[in-house]
């Protein structure tokens, strides 16, 4: 292993014996939401298709794949964990390492987390920091490095916080996303982190490898929006199963998930043929955007929209932790290495609809992403989803209902914070809205 | 047809008896721990009061944060949706429809039809709603009743916050400490309350008619720095606290004739 961290620069000394307490109390919990969702999702689809047990194997964090990864580190392999979206996974792999997302989606590692941090800060923040203080979550700790792109504040700082633990490597991303300079700039930051990956592996990147590892996510991609596809019409699949689906992506092993997500396309196809609806076809159809919305406790806005009365059924998102992780692929022309780095750069860049990017010089990238959404998968509303202490989405509220609002879609504004507690008060919201949308539908 | 709406609010429960739409009776209830209880003992007092029996009645809808609790319900109505749809009924130019409660505000905007187009609601914090009124009245050693008329009296604003009771009740204190007038700081407490919840109508957009309902618009206080803030005059119905009731109540008509019994 590379230099032990010796000095905590932010994190207080907890003792072995506080963190294994808090550890196990909080791993009981979560393994119960766990549970708890997945019956709930079972639930909503009757005939849910048999390959979603799959999925919901992979979603139990403390399961089968926190065990293959953990083999595969004793065999040498390195993991290499993220929090946003634009670590190059592809870099990654073609290293011969694992790559991983580690954002914390537990609740109760929040409160963890405010002794480090103000409660005014971003529960994903506060809960990641918080998972990490008790050693919580399994692929943040089986991580050997993690990439830390420096995104919105919180982001920001959060891998400075966590560097107390791990190695962590910075990624500069420019807000201004449509200027030659930045792609320049970007560009160099991802052949800066190639370098890093093959030091820390002690695996060179190879032009064969990082093909494979682009055509490997390119097929993944492929069988992603396969699956989108299928959302466009009468509903064949909850909203709860496709968004578990897209997360697990996020930590599986990239070649079985695309086979599983394929088998998965089959049997929906083999449902639409048969025009067999997971529910009425004129249940509301909601499109949600805004905050990342992590497994397994943050399954609360999802839960809600599906099983309110009346109910709706998510069709779409924009999130970070949702479509927007395998919506685009990366484009190359030539196979050298410099066009394979540079079309990881631009795949990177300019396909995000993060906010962490000014609009001012005419990047409509999120809103063209919305309208195409709602125009192509019929969306009736949409929840604009925000967690307290997010601000870049919060900020980016106003800009997004001017533009629903001129195509006459309605959209609702939800803040919540990573509690269960306001479950009552989001239904009653949740609920109105529904109740909207129906009306504009019935009557 | 005799219809039933039901509100099922965090402090009372109110209830409205119809007949072919027309208001016949009101009643409500404390909803202290069991607000099924209160609700029955409301629908008990409206059949009264009308010599109806239970099953003279069409329909029971339910609206209010109870609703789930609520007795004999056969449907349920959202409060921005009773809200949007009683508002117009009793105030056909209503586009707006501002509702104060015990402990939420919420704002709904509405089309002509009466049906809810867009809604807000403030953040989970009782500031902007009645519970704050009972908070600050106690802080003056005033009567909940007394605080708006005392309000009236005062000659100038004084500032406090209102992002929080907890804060705003130990602004209130320290307003005492420096001897402001108890009718000074009376009104800086609507104030307060009408900043909070006038900018969350703004966010909503400020269409006219603008209707105050809920028990919150019963007072003068709070309806006078309303008005002030919002530069308009709100339109307060008859028996604003049973708008939410009788929302319900309009609803249960239709839900009536969808589904015959």
């Amino acid at each position: 292993m590379k230099s032990e961290i010796s000095e905590k620069r932010f994190m207080p000394e907890v003792s072995r014996k506080e963190i294994d307490e808090l550890k196990n109390t909080v791993k009981a919990a979560s393994q119960k939401i766990m549970a708890d969702n997945i019956e709930r999702m079972k639930k909503a689809d009757p005939h849910r298709p048999e390959v979603m047990k799959y999925f919901d194997e992979m979603a139990n964090l403390f399961g089968q794949r926190q065990k293959e990864i953990q083999t595969e580190k004793e065999k040498g392999k390195k993991v290499i964990g993220y929090m946003c979206l634009f670590a190059p996974t592809e870099l990654i792999m073609a290293a011969g390492a694992i790559p991983v997302r580690v954002n914390s989606g537990f609740y109760d590692t929040s409160k963890v987390g405010d002794r480090v941090v103000p409660v005014e800060v971003c529960p994903v923040i506060r809960s990641t920091i918080g998972a990490k203080m008790i050693e919580l979550s399994p692929f943040m700790e089986q991580s050997d490095a993690l990439i830390s792109v420096l995104t919105c504040d919180g982001m920001t700082k959060l891998g400075e916080i966590l560097s107390d633990y791990k190695i962590v490597w910075g990624m500069n991303i420019p807000r201004i996303k449509d200027s030659t300079q930045s792609l320049r700039f970007w560009n160099d930051e991802i052949k800066h982190m190639k370098t890093q990956i093959e030091q820390f592996t002690g695996n060179k990147i190879t032009r064969k490898n990082l093909k494979g590892a682009i055509e490997q996510t390119q097929r993944a991609t492929k069988a992603f929006r396969r699956l989108q596809d299928l959302r466009k019409g009468s509903p064949v699949i909850m909203g709860r199963d496709a968004m578990l689906v897209n997360q697990t992506f996020l930590w599986d092993d990239k070649k079985r998930w695309t086979e599983k997500t394929e088998a998965l396309c089959d049997e929906l196809e083999k449902r639409v043929e048969r025009k067999e609806w997971v529910c009425s076809p004129d249940t509301p159809r909601v499109m949600v955007t805004g905050t990342p919305m992590f497994w397994p406790d943050n399954w609360k806005l999802p839960t809600l929209v599906e099983e309110a009365n009346p109910k709706g059924v998510i069709v779409a998102d924009e999130l970070c932790s949702g479509e927007r992780i395998l919506n685009d692929p990366v484009g190359v022309d030539e196979w050298s290495m410099d066009d394979m780095l540079n079309a990881i750069g631009e795949r990177y860049l300019m396909a995000s609809t993060c906010p962490c990017f000014t609009s001012k010089d005419g990047n409509e990238d999120r809103i063209n992403w919305l309208l195409n959404k709602v125009k192509e998968w019929n969306v009736q509303g949409v929840i604009y989803y925000v967690v307290r202490g997010c601000m870049l989405y919060a900020m980016e509220y106003t800009r997004v209902k001017k533009a629903l609002d001129k195509i006459n879609v309605p959209v609702y504004y939800l803040d919540t914070e990573y509690t269960r507690e306001d479950v009552g008060q989001l239904k009653t919201r949740v609920e109105a809205f529904l109740e909207m949308l129906t009306a504009r539908v019935d009557i | 047809m005799i219809t039933v709406g039901m509100d099922l609010g965090t402090q009372k429960v109110k209830v409205v008896i119809l007949k072919d739409g027309a208001v016949l009776a009101r009643a409500q209830a404390f909803s202290g721990f069991d607000p099924t209880k209160a609700a029955e003992q409301a629908v008990e007092e409206v059949l009264k009061d009308t010599k109806l029996k239970l099953s003279d009645v069409a329909n029971f809808t339910a609206t209010g944060s109870a609703m789930d609790m609520a007795p004999y319900a056969k449907s349920t109505v959202s409060m921005m949706g009773a809200d949007a749809k009683a508002g117009v009924y009793l105030i056909p130019n209503a586009r707006t429809i501002i509702d104060v409660g015990a402990e939420e505000a919420r704002a709904v905007k509405c089309d002509e039809k009466g049906f809810m187009v867009d809604f807000v609601v403030n953040e989970r914090c009782a500031a902007g709603a009645g519970t704050f009124i009972e908070a600050m009245a106690r802080a003056l050693e005033v009567k909940l009743e007394d605080m708006g008329p005392l309000a009236l009296k005062a000659e100038r604003a004084s500032p406090i916050n209102a992002s929080c009771v907890i804060f705003g009740e130990s602004d209130v204190v320290s307003l005492i400490h420096r001897q402001e007038s108890k009718p000074e700081i009376a009104r800086a407490v609507f104030d307060a309350m009408a900043d909070r919840i006038s900018s969350m109508v703004h966010r909503l957009g400020v269409n006219p008619d603008v209707v105050l309902v809920g028990g919150v618009a019963k007072d003068v206080g709070f309806v006078a720095s309303l008005n002030r803030k919002l530069g308009l005059n709100v339109v307060i119905p008859e028996f604003p606290d049973f708008v939410g009731a009788l929302g319900a109540a309009l609803t249960a008509v239709n839900r009536a004739k969808e589904t015959p019994k």
